[in-house]
């Protein structure tokens, strides 16, 4: 047992002497982020932080101190900190906590990594970016006014213990890249990026996922698109089929499906900032009565995805990974918990989803890899031949839904118009919207096992004080009818 | 201060011989209490500092931040910023744009202000534990359930640098929400943002947001563009974000901003004067930006016209001519993301209250607050999101019934420019979503009517 693990042991040993259910977790976090702009390296930038966060529950109340001192001392005043601030809470009523279903977390997980991001000289990795970005320029069109290639490696060390015997230890390391250009003309703006927007393709993995991109071999088309779409029709305004990239979809699936089926959201505890759900706890306890979608409609959440950012050997309270169901066949089966939501609604278990965002936050039920199963529709290709009339939209530009996860409205970087089963003219500015269950219940296919893969989301924010989860989201493009688009 | 003034001095002296350095220390104390269904459901202590190392070399940057504040751990955070920059360098070829570091000429002597409460920094638990008692007794006695946060927070940041600028800000911020909420899902909002914990009443917030909650079921809304009276805590959104989008200066000099080619232009209704005025209160006073530059007030928008955007060191060497820095770095060394105003205020006007703005609506929306905003279309600074925790009609004049919120997609600047009378008094208004380390911001607002709000959806249900 390392040294850090056994201070953890010790201090959940001494909270256990008092009575109090406690949780110690140790988490070392290493983040560095390359940029390349204009022809300039625009970030070199790394951040290192290390601590020791102790929750605890004390009759009833929670408390929980974050520290810094990675000591005997640090964590005995972090633990007095703690109590003294849960006793400083009003006398509530004590909620359920649901018991550890299995063995307490013990051991070492790693999550997948070949070439360490932070072994690798950062000249190698420089370089790799300068030429990537000075692909994107070899067009000499004045209206480029931004261009731009960049990594991201993350290196999260874990250790956890708690009163009820977890003691483990866990290592992941997040790697990605991306490249993106910006067009500019008169009053308009257009943007694309490649292999997604938001920070690139992200997954648990090493420099190995950057050097798979083909950056430079991406980007002169990444560029000709951006300058294309200044001149190109705005997206017109209509109720049209239309076929959703994995990446869009995976937004999708984040905002209307992964945010609605939080329990905690569910339970009314994340109405004072993230919101609520449309989605009611007695569908739950009474599951298999609530039509989510269509017949196409197959999610699942899956703490166990290879190379997913959502993926672990055990959360923040020591539950093992795990794969649940959510929806089959369009209907409503389970959601996303922790221990203290899965008890409030009479589960067994917990679904294994409290995440925490670094030392100094405490976990909250987060998702894990929340995925739309593949469908039967073949390629890409077989089902925009299967379509006679609509768009195909393509990379998130803008998202926004309401604080029940319902009405939502997003906006993607280019559109195509799908005419007589091919694609056809560029459209600038698309967007569209709907409301959740009657936007998934539109959904009449889905694309095969071949076109199915994760995309990963670096920055979801939930929580106070605010927390960022990385998370990603398994899809193959699918198709929607009959949807509201050019709203914006 | 002098804690982290000290740890600032020890840094550099660790970093001696890698270059031109600046040293940024930041240590975060706060506490911050959740409730939901009227019981605490998370109580958050964090006490955390952390130590920025920027080199710059030939133009160059490399930084890196920790929280290892050891001899060993700063020495080696030093050399791996300077490998950062060197590396930058030689991946360039060439000299890079940023200018180097102020000398403490160039910074400015920073202005005193009265943005510390010695009563916050004590940061006492049993504080935030009676306002969350206030709340839950109050919303009780309404047959209601109260939801928020509580949180308050002490920041002391020291820049000290080898060109011999050696400064210090210790700041406190307090803010409190409260949502009340009946059992069908009806909701009243309530907040309030201080200096310091003397500046919440919890009685006074909770008793707004329960006045808020609609006692009948709402009504349907068709889209459509309507008139608007928008609550300071809407007003606040649409600003935020309007400084992101409007007065990034590096975004101007790139040709990408709404700005572009509209300085000293009309862009918003004679009645909208804008400043970024740092040293305020009520506001949250800062006395420096991230690049050590003194911060003091700058007039964006002048009576509906454009005046300025901001700069921190690297966007203004980047925008050439006589840009200089305003004081608006957001990280050292400047983001390279860009610059943005931070303590926005829309001046007041001479409206009587609320119910003047709302007495001039024939027919229109009351809006208290704005959720998930985000950016449609940068240029034309056209933004979407909802309205959330108290929607209402107007009609005649007068609020005649709740409605269920409303998705509205309409351009930030063009609601300036419909803008028709604003309340003289104004209230700090904040978000306090803390993310990474705490960095409290607010904008300075008053509640405002403009027409044609362009709503484009509804929730339902």
């Amino acid at each position: 047992m390392s040294a850090v693990l056994a201070l953890l042991v010790d201090v959940c040993d001494a909270a256990r002497v008092l009575g109090v259910h406690a949780e110690a977790r140790h988490v070392e976090t290493r983040d560095e982020a390359l940029a390349v702009r204009n022809g300039e390296v625009s970030e070199v930038a790394t951040d290192i932080a290390a601590g020791i966060g102790i929750r605890v529950r004390v009759g009833g109340g929670w408390g929980f101190a974050a520290t810094r001192e990675v000591s005997q001392a640090g964590v005995e005043a972090a633990l007095t900190r703690a109590i003294a601030v849960a006793r400083a809470q009003p006398v509530g009523v004590a909620g359920p906590f649901a018991e550890l279903a299995h063995e307490p977390a013990r051991g070492h997980w790693a999550g997948p990594c070949e070439v360490d991001p932070f072994a690798l000289s950062l000249e190698e990795r420089l370089a790799h970016l300068h030429a990537a970005e000075a692909a994107l320029r070899t067009t000499t069109d004045d209206r480029l006014v931004v261009t731009t290639a960049h990594t991201r490696s993350r290196r999260t060390r874990t250790a956890l213990a708690t009163t009820d015997g977890a003691a483990c230890t866990q290592e992941r390391v997040e790697t990605g890249a991306g490249i993106q250009a910006v067009a500019a003309d008169g009053d308009e703006t257009q943007v694309r990026s490649y292999p997604m927007s938001h920070d690139g393709d992200v997954l648990l993995a090493g420099w190995e996922l950057v050097t798979s991109l083909d950056l430079v071999g991406n980007a002169p088309r990444v560029a000709q698109e951006a300058i294309e779409l200044l001149s190109a029709p705005v997206c017109p305004e209509g109720v049209r089929d239309i076929v959703l990239h994995g990446e869009q979809l995976a937004l999708q699936v984040h905002e209307s499906i992964g945010h609605a089926l939080e329990l905690d959201r569910i339970l009314l505890g994340e109405a004072s900032y993230a919101g609520t759900s449309w989605v009611g706890a007695d569908a739950l306890r009474r599951s298999g009565t609530l039509t989510y979608g269509s017949e196409h409609l197959h999610v699942i959440a899956d703490a166990t995805l290879p190379a997913a950012l959502g993926s672990f050997g055990w959360d923040d309270e020591g539950v093992a990974a795990r794969r649940v169901p959510l929806i089959e066949e369009g209907v409503l089966l389970s959601a996303l918990s922790n221990r203290q939501s899965a008890a409030e609604v009479g589960l067994a278990e917990s679904g294994g989803c409290a995440r925490a965002d670094g030392f100094a936050r405490q976990p909250i039920v987060r998702m894990t890899n929340v995925s739309l199963e593949p469908g039967s529709a073949g390629t890409l290709g077989d089902l925009l031949a299967d379509t006679e009339d609509g768009l195909y939209l393509e990379t998130n530009r803008s998202w926004s839904i309401d604080d029940r996860r319902l009405q939502f409205q997003f906006a993607t970087e280019v559109a195509r118009e799908i005419r007589g089963g091919e694609l056809g003219r560029l459209y600038r500015n698309p967007s569209y919207a709907g409301v959740t269950p009657e936007f998934w219940g539109a959904m009449d296919a889905v694309c095969s096992a071949s076109e199915w893969r994760p995309w990963s989301f670096t920055n979801c924010g939930k929580g106070e004080p605010g927390q960022v989860m990385a998370v990603s989201h398994g899809t193959a493009p699918a198709r929607f009818r009959g949807v509201q688009v050019g709203v914006a | 201060m002098t804690g982290v003034l000290e740890l600032g001095a020890r840094a550099l002296g660790l970093a001696a011989g890698c270059g031109d350095v600046q040293i940024t220390v930041t240590r975060e104390r706060s506490l911050l209490s959740r409730f939901a269904r009227s019981v605490p459901t998370q109580a958050t202590a964090v006490d955390d500092t952390s130590v920025s190392i920027l080199v710059v070399r030939d133009g160059h940057t490399g930084s890196v931040e920790t929280n290892d504040l050891s001899d060993d751990g700063l020495r080696a955070a030093a050399s791996r910023a300077a490998a950062a920059a060197l590396a930058a360098a030689q991946a360039a070829g060439g000299p890079g744009e940023h200018p180097g570091l102020p000398s403490p000429g160039e910074a400015g002597t920073p202005s005193s202000h009265e943005g510390f409460d010695a009563a916050t920094a004590d940061l006492d638990p049993a504080v935030g534990g009676a306002a969350l008692a206030t709340a839950f007794a109050i919303t009780a006695e309404h047959d209601l359930e109260a939801f928020g946060i509580w949180t308050a927070g002490r920041v002391e940041t020291a820049i000290t640098t080898t060109t011999g600028l050696r400064v210090a800000d210790d700041v406190t911020d307090a803010y409190l929400k409260v949502i009340a909420r009946d059992a069908r899902a009806r909701s009243g909002w309530g907040a309030a943002a201080a200096v310091g914990i003397d500046g919440l009443d919890a009685d006074s917030v909770t008793r707004q947001a329960v006045a808020r909650v609609a006692r009948v079921d709402p009504v349907a809304l068709a889209p459509g563009a309507y008139d608007v009276v928008l609550e300071p805590d809407a007003v606040g959104s649409l600003l935020d974000m309007l400084g992101g989008l409007a007065f990034d200066g590096l975004a101007h000099a790139e040709g990408r901003s709404a700005l572009t080619d509209r300085l000293e232009s009309v862009v918003a209704a004679p009645c909208v004067t804008v400043t970024d005025a740092p040293l305020m209160v009520p506001g949250l006073p800062r006395a420096f930006d991230a690049d050590g530059v003194t911060k003091g007030p700058l007039t964006l928008l002048d009576a509906g016209v454009a005046r300025a955007v901001v700069h921190d060191r690297r966007s203004a060497a980047r925008a050439g001519g006589d840009a200089v820095s305003t004081g608006h770095a957001l990280a050292p060394g400047g983001s390279p993301y860009g610059a943005r105003p931070t303590n926005l205020v829309l001046a007041g006007g001479s409206a009587t209250g609320v119910d003047e703005l709302i007495a001039g609506v024939e027919r229109g929306l009351y809006v208290t607050r704005l959720w998930y905003l985000n950016v449609v279309h940068e240029r034309s600074t056209t933004l979407t999101g909802t309205t959330r925790d108290g929607t209402f009609l107007i009609e005649d004049g007068r609020i005649t019934k709740p409605v269920r919120d409303v998705r509205f997609t309409d351009s930030a600047l063009g609601i300036l420019e419909r803008t028709q009378a604003l309340t003289a008094a104004t209230s700090l208004v904040c978000e306090a979503d803390f993310y990474g380390r705490r960095a409290a911001h607010g904008c300075v607002v008053p509640a405002l009517r403009a027409s044609g709000l362009r709503v484009t959806g509804q929730t339902t249900g």
